[in-house]
């Protein structure tokens, strides 16, 4: 009991609830303008979090997130295009139902079934992450090793691009760790003669680089999007209870899953809402409805992508490998904030894990009357042109990598980064998987080196002990995935075509 | 940037070949066989073979998909922009700002260099004067007061130190 009341002690610290309210309001905005993604307003905030306590840093990430990807429903309702990509999915949808004059319940029901979605997956944290330590605490550099590395493999496997290119990205983003001097021998590797490339590449100038610089020079090759026509607006709770009834089908099972695609290492929010979406149309009873602004399918994705959020946690806290892009970035705050990822985060610092918990039920609350006042005055915001708030993003982006080190070749690698996201970006490399392996490159190649001492070079003990056998076989399994479904379609093509 | 997939899977090939045989060079722990030499080995090897199959063509078919996916949901906007060859090296322009901060914000300090790149962005994003000038003036202030005074990164004062 003692460990629940400091849990929430630390939570109703005024710093806490400051940095909770203040950090909402920005994920609200930010989530809402086009092309401003919650991964980037994530990654912007890193370097305010050096300055706040542990709870407020991880308060903060908490609530813009989950904050940005609610409002990126927004302009997809109002003006077919999704604020973030995890609204990419139903935005033709809600933008259906806008223009059957139901604009109030669809941004209604992405608010609704958004925070009630963020509570089902906070929930599920809850219930998995105890046992899911228990097994933890048995793991050694094998099992690690075959985890990070599945993690790696599933990344690939959900993006929404080549196998093999996807597979080259999360390649790339473990060769970006193999820079510096944290290797198993300790020699500087790859540094070019370079002292500032000694310290290895800085994880969060790169995902700024990636995430917010390459997104600025994009826009500066797009036009503007169209201005928010100005509009009254009905209650816009109305009629959510008598959705959430008529369809608590759909709600319920667009939080499981999300759940589990939010478990799932490298699968995020977008990701969560294409499967929920295709799910809702796929087992409907009026499956012809669909894209004529049928609540249905909004529903179900608007509920699963915001369980996923919190979900995606879950792998974060308890092996520091990533649910999504997000929780990429969550690791490496932790990290600075001493609170390392493991199973004994559990037992050691106990009230903070339930502090965690509290952060997000209070966050998904608070994300009911944010959000009305939000949608109200959308309108008003996203009128802000793209050239005053791109420069203030540029601006941010400098000093916030400076920020990290107070080194200024920091800013350097933000611009490289920002060049190398934009290429790979448009020749069809996904960008997330070379993320996700620049986190946990390290992790990856300490569990991989320390196991291949451990076993004198031999390779079979990877396969041995049973948890990492099974790993094992997951990861082999999500690389013959693509091969396979290749195979099976290329076999059904060839008879239907001599057929013909 | 569209570049060819024999492009970017040749550079791979190149990429992760050099990377792979680099890292073989290196010593290993000492009295072990393995150390700093084996993962750039085998993430440069692994990379050289993907550059090889992309450079090959596999695995387009999955692009293609999601990308006949993609647009038939979102309404792809179309600029009615000149698109020629000079006018995409504008994406090059916040990368060089950046640059031009490094090389700048120790003489000039930071609110000067910051009104530089923040003017230069927003008459790109073709904003007017009317615009550009107050954002240019307003945006390094306020950027200035917030990590500066409430986070205290030590951003360089320069020409124009601020009074707080």
């Amino acid at each position: 009991m003692a460990v629940y009341l400091e849990a929430f002690r630390m939570v109703m610290a005024p710093d806490v609830i400051i940095a909770i309210l203040l950090s909402s309001i920005y994920g609200l905005v930010v989530g809402s303008l086009p092309g401003l993604s919650a991964t980037m307003a994530t990654a912007l905030l890193v370097p305010v979090t050096f300055y706040l306590s542990p709870i407020a840093a991880i308060a903060t990430i908490i609530s813009a997130s989950a904050m940005a990807i609610f409002s990126g429903d927004i302009p997809g309702a109002l003006l077919r295009i999704p604020g973030t990509p995890a609204s990419a999915a139903y935005t033709d949808e809600a933008y259906a139902m806008t223009r059957k004059g139901q604009a109030e319940l669809a941004l209604g029901a992405g608010l609704w079934f958004s925070a009630l979605g963020g509570i089902a997956g906070t929930l599920s944290l809850i219930v998995l992450a105890p046992p899911l330590a228990e097994i933890a605490l048995s793991f050694s550099t094998f099992e690690y090793f075959w985890l990070a590395l599945l993690g790696l493999m599933c990344a690939t496997l959900v993006a929404r691009s080549s196998p093999v290119k996807a597979i080259a990205s999360m390649l790339l983003g473990l060769l970006i760790t193999c820079v510096g001097m944290e290797n198993p021998g300790g020699i500087a590797r790859f540094t070019f003669g370079f002292t500032d490339l000694l310290g290895g590449i800085e994880v969060i100038p790169a995902l700024v680089g990636v995430f917010a610089v390459s997104e600025v020079m994009r826009a500066m090759i797009s036009t503007d999007p169209p201005k928010m026509p100005k509009r009254k607006y009905d209650s816009i709770m109305a009629g959510q209870w008598m959705l959430t009834r008529k369809d608590w089908r759909q709600m319920t099972r667009g939080n499981f899953v999300g759940i589990i695609i939010g478990v799932l290492p490298g699968a995020g929010a977008d990701m969560a809402a294409w499967v929920s979406y295709a799910m809702s149309k796929r087992f409907s009873k009026e499956p012809e409805k669909f894209g004529t602004g049928h609540p249905e399918g909004l529903v179900e994705a608007g509920a699963s992508n915001n369980a996923s959020l919190a979900s995606g946690w879950v792998p974060a806290l308890l092996f520091g490998v990533p649910g999504d892009t997000i929780t990429a970035i969550a690791i490496g705050v932790l990290y600075m904030k001493g609170l390392n990822p493991g199973p004994t985060l559990f037992t050691e610092k106990a009230s903070s894990m339930y502090a965690l918990y509290i952060v997000f039920i209070i966050a998904n609350i608070i994300m009911i009357p944010l959000g009305i006042i939000m949608i109200r005055i959308a309108a008003t915001v996203l009128r802000a042109p793209r050239s005053a708030i791109l420069p203030v993003i540029v601006l941010c982006c400098a000093v916030g990598s400076f920020a990290t080190g107070n080194s200024l070749f920091a800013v350097l690698t933000v611009a490289a980064f920002g060049i190398i996201g934009y290429v790979m970006e448009a020749n069809g490399y996904p960008v997330a998987a070379m993320v996700l392996g620049i986190v946990m490159g390290t992790m990856v190649e300490q569990s991989f080196v320390t196991s291949l001492i451990k076993s004198d070079g031999s390779i079979l003990p990877f396969f041995e002990r049973p948890v990492s056998s099974v790993l094992a076989a997951l990861t082999i399994g999500a690389l013959a995935w693509p091969i396979l479904f290749w195979a099976w379609r290329k076999f059904q093509a060839t008879p239907a075509s001599a057929k013909a | 940037m569209r570049l060819s997939d024999r492009i970017t899977g040749g550079f791979l090939v190149v990429l992760g070949s050099v990377t792979a045989y680099a890292g073989s060079l290196l010593p290993p722990v000492p009295g072990q066989q393995v150390g700093p030499n084996v993962f750039p080995l085998v993430c440069g090897s692994l990379i050289a073979i993907c550059g090889l199959l992309i450079a090959l063509g596999i695995g387009r078919t999955f692009e293609d998909e999601a990308e006949a996916d993609f647009s038939a949901h979102v309404g792809v906007i179309e600029s009615d922009l000149p698109q020629t060859r000079l006018y995409k090296l504008r994406v090059l322009i916040p990368p060089a700002l950046l640059l031009f901060y490094v090389l700048a914000v120790d003489g000039l300090g930071f609110v000067p260099t910051a009104a530089v790149i923040a003017f230069v962005i927003a008459v790109t994003l073709g904003a007017n004067l009317k615009l550009a000038i107050p954002v240019a003036l307003l945006s390094p202030v306020g950027v200035h007061l917030i990590f500066y005074k409430l986070l205290r990164v030590p951003l360089p004062d320069g020409l124009l130190p601020m009074p707080w």
